[in-house]
């Protein structure tokens, strides 16, 4: 479904991402570990089209896109902590966001129909007037994934979405993802949490250095030994 | 003098009609793109533009043209050279801000200082109700129309590119544009209030009512709602006080908005003490 050849993504001639090849299918998700400054969130940021290829190219359903920041398909959910949640915005009004539509064109009845089903989706009904402020971080995280959830993509790329929640949201937002996937969709996850990447995700990419180390079954790939190479040693160049 | 003598009897004078319609078109403008300028952190821009807008103020007067299409040329110039510098030459947004902003006002300074009279201009500085003609009003109310009906119609995209502008991009939003034509609001918001509260004091007028609602309000809607409210009681109490104590206009109305802030500071922490517990106990309820 989405493939990347040879991509590489550079900041200010620093390499962040070594060309590389990835392949997406339908259904499948994957898990992307390693370091802090691996190049997780650069590899995820390129293949939701917000940074540019340095080199190579993100192929989607088999056609080249330099910058596809306009398909509805791929959702992107940066790091909670990304967001604004100081400001009292309603949550409604966050998850509409996510609906894409003209500036000039109001949010009409299926857009508020589609926002209520995201949000009961990720099990917040009624929540739809509640300020952001209020909300705790595994509130504002299912949130997050209703705003993604109502552009209806067949991809969701997730950056550290577990970071910093508690077990029982840790398994509310899993269930999600594995009923997103159950749909014939894919998930594309940064994540530090290595026994949620083993139990939640079928496939691990491991990236050491911006090159990608390892990439299989999860349970092969962050083995005892697996997980020592991921995170003890340094990439080949 | 009773206290509705005191609120009708100055609009028994047509200069004052004309400032308090005036007054009132901008009180409803200025807030709202305030919200808006707060919310993105725009308060330096906007202080930047209320002295940046000295150059065009000053070239009009040199070359005789009208002072408010001069003002409204050099804040749409600051608005879009900033844009410029900061989203095609990646500049920082403080110094993009700064260089333009400060460039301007000494051009402005110096545009002044070649003026034979240069007091004459202290009522664009400060706003002065007596030179409020009707042409201003109806170039106020027009700006100030222009200025509502923008906000209103961006408002999903300023949320959606405020709250989180990464995700924003995905969706398809230029989100460089939509600053873009944010920042060349405020420069329409900015020059609506040249004639009733000034250049210099236009800023308050835009920002604190604003920074009021962002302590009271609990949603975007509560806090337009609230920053229009102590907008129009700026505006309307400020030009009556300064009519009655003989205070100059802009300076007043910016002390209403400014005694507001206070207010609400003191109302906000009781209140907003009191609030957190209801939520922390809804919070455990919920947990439980």
């Amino acid at each position: 479904m989405i493939e990347t050849r040879g991509l590489a993504v550079t900041y200010g001639g620093r390499c962040a991402l070594q060309p590389l090849d990835l392949r997406i299918p339908a259904g499948e998700s994957v898990a992307v570990v390693g370091r802090n400054g691996s190049g997780k969130s650069s590899l995820l940021r390129a293949l939701s089209g917000l940074e540019r290829a340095a080199r190579g190219e993100v192929i989607l359903h088999a056609r080249s896109c330099e910058h596809h920041r306009n398909s509805i398909e791929i959702a992107y959910i940066p790091q909670r902590s990304a967001a604004r949640w100081e400001l009292p915005f309603a949550v409604a009004d966050v998850v509409a966001a996510g609906v894409r539509r003209a500036w000039w064109r109001r949010r009409g009845p299926s857009d508020r129909a589609a926002v209520a089903a995201a949000l009961s989706a990720v099990g917040l009904d009624g929540m739809d007037t509640r300020p952001v402020t209020e909300l705790s971080g595994g509130q504002a995280q299912r949130v997050l994934i209703a705003r993604a959830l109502v552009q209806q993509p067949n991809l969701v790329i997730m950056d550290e979405p577990f970071a910093g929640l508690d077990t029982a949201t840790v398994q509310a937002v899993t269930e999600l993802l594995e009923s997103f996937v159950a749909d014939g969709n894919s998930v594309c996850c940064a994540l530090h949490e290595l026994d949620i990447a083993r139990s939640t995700f079928s496939r691990t990419v491991a990236l050491t250095d911006g090159l990608i180390v390892d990439d299989g079954p999860s349970s092969k790939v962050l083995d005892v030994a697996g997980v020592e190479r991921i995170f003890t040693t340094k990439a080949l160049a | 003098m009773n206290w509705w003598a005191w609120v009708v009897e100055p609009l028994q004078y047509d200069f004052m009609k004309r400032a308090a319609i005036a007054t009132v078109a901008v009180c409803v403008a200025s807030p709202m793109c305030g919200v808006w300028a707060l919310s993105r952190r725009l308060v330096y821009f906007t202080d930047a533009m209320s002295h940046g807008i000295l150059a065009g103020i000053a070239g009009a007067a040199i070359v005789g043209g009208s002072l408010l299409l001069g003002g409204l040329l050099a804040a749409v110039t600051m608005a879009l050279f900033v844009s410029f510098l900061i989203v095609r030459a990646r500049a920082p947004e403080d110094g993009a801000i700064g260089v333009v902003g400060q460039g301007l006002f000494a051009l402005g300074v110096m545009g002044i200082s070649l003026q034979r009279e240069p007091r004459a201009l202290t009522h664009i500085l400060f706003g002065n109700p007596l030179t409020v003609s009707a042409t201003d009003v109806v170039v106020n109310t027009t700006l100030s129309a222009v200025v509502v009906v923008s906000i209103l119609t961006m408002q999903p995209v300023l949320l959606a590119t405020t709250f989180d502008p990464a995700h924003a991009r995905t969706v398809g939003i230029r989100v460089g544009l939509v600053d873009a034509t944010l920042m060349v609001t405020l420069s329409l918001t900015v020059v609506a209030a040249l004639a009733t509260v000034g250049a210099l004091m236009a800023i308050t007028l835009i920002i604190a009512p604003a920074v009021t609602a962002r302590m009271l309000g609990r949603s975007l809607h509560h806090m337009i709602a609230i920053s229009v409210g102590c907008g129009l009681v700026s505006g309307i109490a400020g030009l009556l006080i300064s009519y009655h104590a003989g205070l100059p206009t802009g300076p007043t109305v910016a002390l209403v908005a400014v005694a507001q802030v206070g207010l609400a500071a003191a109302w906000v922490r009781p209140a907003g003490a009191m609030r957190r517990t209801l939520v922390h106990d809804r919070n455990e309820q919920a947990r439980l």
